[in-house]
């Protein structure tokens, strides 16, 4: 787990590794992997309902270095970036980083947020989406990490809700919208979209024509838009 | 969504058009984007126009879907952002703790300052402050290539080195670490091809709730180590315990 603390990683060399192993042992303070417990999972519900104008005035104040104004961002949005990008790299170790490297993006100065570009929390889930599916692609690339990703397949994300979602109302609409779809499109959305892969390479895993494969995808998702009532000129 | 059958954009602008969800799903690799960015810069103003109403209702559409994919991250991450923003911080209207946050801030600079003396050829932690004209951590926090690695540390709390190798810099944060015994000290090395460079040390009096460093010259090393010394730290580490890898 090249992301998380090593014992002895390669760096360090043969003299430092041996060392460390022998001195592992009587150090009472050694450095383990990150883990999420389930109950570090079960914080309170954040960000429900009408939130737009809310998130959209917060990021203006976070524009303007305001640390107060990015607290309650992130506790309004955290949930469902954490998910998201979690469904994407499945590690939880990396999707923390990932998860940090996002909202230190949101913190940048010149991270350009356009309300006419759509909603705040559209807008952060694109920049998150796009951090975890570069993270997921660089992993994936990594020789010694085929293991990891190579041959897994993505889980059928829509049918796997998490407690949290069940708590949501917001969450009961979308999964209601989501059953409204045919499992070729709904599959074709998944993997596309918590795969971290092109649109070839899931035309590839379904054996399913390319040009099939981007009709799916557009009409599973225009479905899903038409049936939330998303229109996001309204925004 | 609904403008692929409709007339008038021309089979490359249809094309285009019919890329829009794919592209909003990130589902093209990067030299697809690029080329896609370049076809719409230079599409007629129409086919644009359909192309980025597209692409903003998919993403409207999957931010909806995020309701139903919602996991609490772990609590540290929170303490941990709010520490480096902090660091990037200097507002009247700041978090209370904020003067208490800077005694620890000069604490910790002054410690540092020992540790450079002490470290005979090693590049010491630089520790510095928003007033400082070029604040190395708001030049890390603005890189392109912003990095970071996360471990959790036995017996409590957490390290995280946000990082750039572009700017050639990483911002150390130990969050609710326990301090090192009496008469020991914790020291960081650069790890590399080279060996080990040291980094800096922290006393048992240095290691705050929330402890912030920023480290220089890290371009070469491909991990952070950690180990325990004797007070004053030593020339070479005695046993790396931990490492962040740096790659």
């Amino acid at each position: 787990m090249p992301v998380r603390m090593a014992h002895a990683g390669a760096a360090a060399g043969d003299a430092i590794r041996s060392a460390t192993l022998d001195r592992r042992r009587m150090l009472s303070r050694l450095i383990r992997p990150v883990r999420i417990s389930p109950d570090e999972r079960t914080g309170r519900v954040t960000g429900v309902g009408d939130e737009t104008d809310t998130l959209d005035a917060l990021l203006v104040r976070v524009a303007s270095a305001d640390a107060t104004a990015f607290a309650e961002f992130y506790d309004l949005t955290r949930s469902r970036t954490y998910g998201m990008i979690l469904r994407v790299l499945r590690d939880p170790g990396y999707s923390e980083e990932t998860l940090q490297e996002v909202y230190l993006q949101v913190w940048r100065p010149g991270t350009a947020f356009d309300p006419a570009q759509g909603s705040a929390l559209s807008w952060l889930m694109t920049l998150a989406h796009r951090r975890a599916v570069d993270r997921v692609r660089a992993e994936r690339s990594g020789a010694d990490r085929e293991a990891r990703y190579g041959a897994q397949s993505v889980e059928a994300v829509f049918d796997t809700v998490t407690d949290e979602a069940l708590r949501r109302d917001d969450a009961r609409q979308v999964l209601d919208c989501l059953d409204t779809l045919t499992d070729l499109h709904r599959r074709s959305v998944e993997l596309a979209y918590y795969g971290g892969l092109t649109y070839r390479e899931v035309a590839e895993q379904l054996s399913t024509a390319l040009p099939t494969v981007k009709s799916r995808i557009r009409d599973g998702l225009r479905r899903l838009k038409n049936c939330l009532g998303v229109d996001s000129d309204d925004e | 969504m609904t403008n692929s059958t409709r007339p008038g954009f021309g089979d490359d602008g249809l094309e285009l058009i019919d890329l829009a969800a794919v592209y909003a799903l990130d589902a093209v690799t990067d030299a697809e984007r690029h080329e896609i960015d370049a076809r719409v810069t230079a599409a007629d103003a129409d086919v644009a126009e359909a192309f980025a109403r597209e692409t903003r209702d998919v993403r409207a559409t999957m931010a909806q879907v995020s309701h139903t994919t919602a996991v609490e991250p772990p609590a540290a991450v929170r303490g941990r952002l709010l520490a480096l923003i902090a660091a990037d911080t200097d507002t009247p209207d700041a978090p209370v703790d904020l003067a208490a946050r800077r005694a620890r801030w000069r604490n910790f600079l002054l410690a540092a300052a020992a540790a450079v003396v002490i470290a005979v050829g090693g590049i010491g932690i630089a520790t510095q402050m928003r007033q400082d004209t070029q604040p190395t951590s708001a030049q890390i926090l603005a890189a392109d290539d912003v990095r970071t690695v996360s471990g959790a540390i036995e017996g409590g709390g957490t390290a995280t080195v946000v990082y750039s190798k572009e700017v050639d810099a990483g911002v150390l944060v130990m969050n609710n670490v326990a301090p090192p015994t009496e008469g020991t000290v914790y020291q960081m090395w650069l790890l590399g091809p080279s060996g080990a460079i040291a980094a800096g040390t922290m006393t048992p009096d240095d290691v705050a709730p929330s402890t912030t460093a920023v480290l220089e010259d890290i371009s070469d090393a491909t991990a952070l180590g950690f180990s325990v010394e004797p007070t004053g730290g030593s020339t070479q580490p005695t046993a790396i315990f931990a490492q962040l890898p740096l790659t």
